[in-house]
């Protein structure tokens, strides 16, 4: 105890002292040069270093961790350097000098080369910096994420390792937490009581892995022998396993709400034109492609003028992005749609005419590469829910911009004047006509509010697929399957259509394959459409 | 009015839609080439630098004075990513145009579709792609490697101790010939070497696919089984890539979790990505824009400064394998003409024999008279946070090309 007491504050003492002391010798480890010097080696070399840092990460001084754990950081980001004998660490990559390893000394970076780790070295590093961020990082932050990065290869971790990282640690969450770890590391402890808190430790955080490792101790002989880690293995199973079902039923459900979503936030415009107009609207995946081009540009502005607000570029596209798509979409009806309505066959042409040039000139213009889009945290990555259920955010930004995009869809067409006009002319445009509702004018805005909202699809769909100029004609197919399905001019239609089309594709496809997926969800809805060519929700029409 | 209107843009959407041949002329003292890369369609941001390519190398040669003392002429088109649409541009550019040899094709499934044509006609056609193998058609020129030497050199990488001891196999690819046979080479493969069939699985998606969440979570459950390290071997192509990595990296699996060796993945597709989660994944080609040597920094130069002056739309400083595969095409040809004195399919095809040209990556190509492959070099290449690839890997020579597979 009183050791631990010392050893804690001899160790925060070389933390707060600075991390760039000489090396006291011994061990390889603390021989700093030595070590950075086998990082440059070959593959074997690196796996020969790092196995020994890993291994002796138990009793290794703080000090010396913590220099380790830069060296590996900078090998990491390709920031080290090996020059002949030497190694220098860069403080940014391509810069023109950086402090050697061994001396501290300033060096130029001429004619080094910084070494490309094999997978397997790079394993190895994760982990060895893992320990060293765990058991010297400055902040509790750092140490959690330290914590995070060793339960990740738990396997190669050695048992000392944790032992003193919860002894020392002082931030009670983050003691808890390594204690829970190092619990479930000793499933093959040969002390049965840690065994079976191991167990218990396991099933408590559940997923496939945790199945796995819990499966593999039924081979064990205690397995047969002992009633009590029989009973217990039996339970942590059957309670993972429990676990594990339902984390991928949740899985599948998100999976096909995002799906739906998307499709949903594909469809929403063209339930509008087609409904209203009856133009089949090629061009509709271009509308999305403008938005999501638009996005862009905020993006780049933002880059430019507000790099402070950079990550709120997403949620300033919304409106832009809208506006950009509509007035697009006013201009094509303003220039072609309205001499072709009537004639849907010349409006489907034209249509496809207008997609054509937009994709060209968008070529032309950008340039046909995949945009640079920089993702703001609250879009990437994802965070683990239950078992292995993990909820992406960029899928969540989808459905939650699907969700508010239908709220304010249905508030316009039902609770403002110009929902009303639409709605009229959708039921019958020459009654409409007769009544004084100017439907030229309702048209235009209609469309331009269809066009808008497929801009605003452009905007959600930029954290999940690719941008680029041909990304249009992905959604064009999906999204008249919805809204025929759904049925023309309703949007709670296209809502519940693309709910089904996506939860059915989600649900086929692990047992089938993507492929006859597709196929079966198409001859699913061809055959709906034998019986009900008017959709799910049919609006009632006088003709 | 109305009905001009309407004509107009009758006139507008065919003229758009139509696969037409940009820039037909015909001057007696040219010869012409013919591109059948698409730009426009899934496959348009990866094929498309490829029409580039080819003029770039053809105006690299007409400053030299040309071929057999004629300049070159560079017809490009735009197959629109539509496979049968290939065979007819092909066949309108060897019969209309006279074209001397044909450069393209990116998927397996567009030069299955082109190869009876280039047959007919008795024309060449240079495909500048690493591919399944298992043809041997005298009208083709198989200027990359089949997988004998670039994909099975790379699996044997990941299963050996050097790479990560790879125990069981995710195999998901897109719905075509290409993958499936690359697959059914694989699995041959891994039978030989003792695998069971438990080790592996096999899924395919659409071409042009995007969602990925499904999948993924598979691959998820497929890595938390026991039985050995799991790898994913990707063969999905075009803009199904970025979408596939995305969700990879999205849903928290680092390279050293589950790597994927990605085998038609090249630097373009990880542009638009952030890589940083996705540093250590793999790719295999004869080319990796890393390579080290004198030819290569001429070329990088030579692209950058021709995106320049030409105004390409497309990354300056990005080049991939089949890039470069393409420059080589040309210069090969170029090489046969020369050395045949003639344009003449026959005779240029006689002219391969011991046919040899120091290209970008480093190594020596040559072409041996036995058969129309061209022996290449390998990389391995390693995902880097700068949305390129690190050489992890490159063989010490280049392997003669095997056609037939003996697997599968």
């Amino acid at each position: 105890m009183g050791e631990g007491v010392r050893f804690w504050i001899l160790s925060a003492f070389l933390v707060v002292a600075g991390l760039v002391q000489p090396a006291s010798g011994g061990t390889p480890v603390h021989d700093r040069a030595g070590f950075a010097v086998s990082l440059c080696g070959d593959g074997a070399a690196q796996s020969r270093a790092l196995d020994a840092l890993i291994r002796s990460s138990g009793e290794d001084a703080v000090d010396d961790l913590a220099a380790a754990g830069l060296l590996l950081r900078g090998l990491l980001e390709r920031r080290l350097v090996c020059l002949g004998d030497t190694a220098i660490l860069l403080d940014r990559i391509g810069a023109s000098d950086g402090r050697e390893v061994a001396s501290g000394a300033v060096r130029p970076a001429d004619g080094g080369r910084s070494p490309v780790l094999g997978l397997r070295q790079r394993a190895l590093v994760e982990t060895a910096l893992g320990i060293a961020t765990l058991v010297a990082g400055e902040t509790v932050e750092l140490r959690s994420k330290g914590l995070a990065a060793v339960e990740r290869r738990m396997a190669g971790v050695p048992d000392a390792v944790l032992a003193r990282a919860q002894e020392n640690e002082r931030d009670p969450g983050l003691k808890a937490a390594i204690g829970t770890a190092a619990q479930g590391a000793a499933l093959s402890s040969p002390d049965p009581v840690r065994r079976l808190a191991a167990i218990s430790a396991v099933a408590d955080a559940p997923s496939g892995a945790a199945v796995s490792r819990l499966s593999a101790l039924k081979s064990d002989p205690a397995y047969r022998g002992d009633p009590a880690f029989r009973a217990a293995l039996d339970v942590g199973i059957a309670r993972v396993e429990r676990a594990v079902w339902i984390g991928n039923g949740l899985a599948l459900l998100y999976n096909g709400l995002s799906f739906a979503s998307i499709l949903f936030m594909a469809a929403a415009g063209l339930a509008i034109i087609f409904g209203l107009m009856g133009v089949i609207n090629l061009a509709q995946g271009e509308f999305i492609m403008v938005g999501a081009y638009a996005a862009y540009g905020v993006q780049e502005t933002f880059r430019r003028f507000a790099p402070g607000f950079l990550d709120l570029y997403l949620v300033a596209a919304i409106p832009v992005a809208f506006l950009a798509a509509a007035l697009v979409g006013i201009l094509i009806e303003a220039l072609i749609l309205r001499h072709l309505y009537r004639r849907p066959l010349m409006s489907l042409l034209a249509t496809w005419a207008v997609s054509l040039f937009l994709i060209n000139l968008v070529r032309v213009a950008f340039g046909s590469q995949n945009l640079q889009f920089g993702m703001p945290s609250y879009v990437s990555g994802g965070v683990p829910l239950y078992a292995d259920f993990i909820v992406t955010w960029n899928r969540l930004f989808a459905i939650a911009f699907a969700a508010a995009t239908l709220v304010l869809t249905l508030l316009i067409l039902k609770r403002t004047p110009l929902g009303l006009d639409i709605r009229a002319v959708t039921q019958n445009r020459d009654i409409a006509a007769c009544l004084g509702i100017r439907t030229r004018r309702v048209d235009r805005l209609a469309f331009g509010f269809g066009s808008g909202l497929a801009g605003l699809a452009g905007v959600a769909l930029c954290p999940i697929y690719s941008v680029n100029p041909g990304m249009g004609a992905t959604f064009i197919v999906d999204s008249f399957m919805v809204v025929v399905l759904g049925g023309v001019g309703t949007v709670v239609g296209t809502l519940v259509a693309a709910l089904g089309i996506g939860g059915a594709n989600v649900l086929i496809e692990p047992f089938y394959g993507a492929v006859a997926a597709k196929v079966i969800v198409l001859a699913g809805i061809i055959l709906f459409l034998q019986r009900r060519p008017e959709g799910l929700f049919a609006v009632r029409r006088r003709r | 009015m109305v009905d001009v209107t309407r004509r107009h843009f009758i006139g507008t959407a065919a003229a758009l839609a139509a696969p037409a041949i940009i820039r037909p002329a015909w001057a007696a003292d040219t010869v012409k080439l013919g591109c059948l890369f698409s730009s426009s369609g899934t496959m348009a941001n990866i094929e498309g630098r490829l029409n580039h390519v080819v003029r770039m190398a053809a105006d690299g040669i007409n400053a030299k004075g040309g071929v057999n003392g004629r300049r070159i002429e560079v017809v490009t088109s735009d197959p629109a990513s539509d496979w049968p649409l290939y065979a007819q541009i092909g066949r309108q550019m060897l019969q209309q145009e006279k074209v001397a040899a044909l450069f393209g094709c990116w998927t397996s499934v567009s030069r299955k579709s082109v190869l009876p044509v280039v047959e007919q006609n008795d024309g060449l056609l240079f495909y500048p792609l690493h591919f399944e193998g298992d043809e041997n058609s005298k009208n083709v020129v198989y200027v990359n490697s089949p997988p004998a030497s670039s994909v099975l050199p790379a699996v044997d990488y990941l299963m050996g101790a050097e790479g990560v001891g790879a125990k069981r196999f995710f195999m998901i690819g897109s719905d075509y010939v290409w993958p499936r046979t690359i697959n059914k080479q694989l699995k041959a493969y891994w039978t030989s070497k003792g695998v069971a069939a438990t080790a592996w699985r096999e899924e395919y998606v659409p071409l042009g696919f995007s969602n990925f969440q499904t999948l993924v979570n598979q691959i998820r459950s497929f890595a938390a089984e026991p039985g050995g390290q799991p790898i994913v071997v990707l063969t999905v192509v075009g803009s199904s890539i970025p979408d596939f990595l995305r969700e990879f990296a999205n849903q928290g699996i680092r390279a050293t979790d589950v790597p994927i060796l990605g085998l038609d993945m090249v630097e373009a597709d990880l542009e638009g990505l952030d890589t940083a989660p996705l540093v250590g994944h793999l790719n295999c080609w004869a080319y990796l824009q890393a390579a080290k040597a004198e030819a290569n920094t001429r070329f990088l130069a030579d692209w950058a400064a021709y995106v320049k002056a030409k105004s390409v739309p497309f990354s300056a400083d990005t080049v991939i394998d089949p890039m470069v595969s393409a420059y080589d095409s040309v210069q090969l040809w170029a090489l046969a003409a020369a050395k045949a004195g003639s344009f003449d399919v026959p005779e240029v095809r006689k002219a391969f024999a011991g046919l040899s040209f120091a290209d970008p990556s480093g190594y020596t190509l040559t072409m041996t008279g036995e058969n129309n492959y061209v022996s290449r070099g390998v990389f391995i290449g390693s995902v880097n946070e700068k949305q390129g690839f690190d050489i992890l890997w490159q063989s010490p020579d280049a392997p003669k090309p095997v056609p037939f597979s003996p697997y599968g």
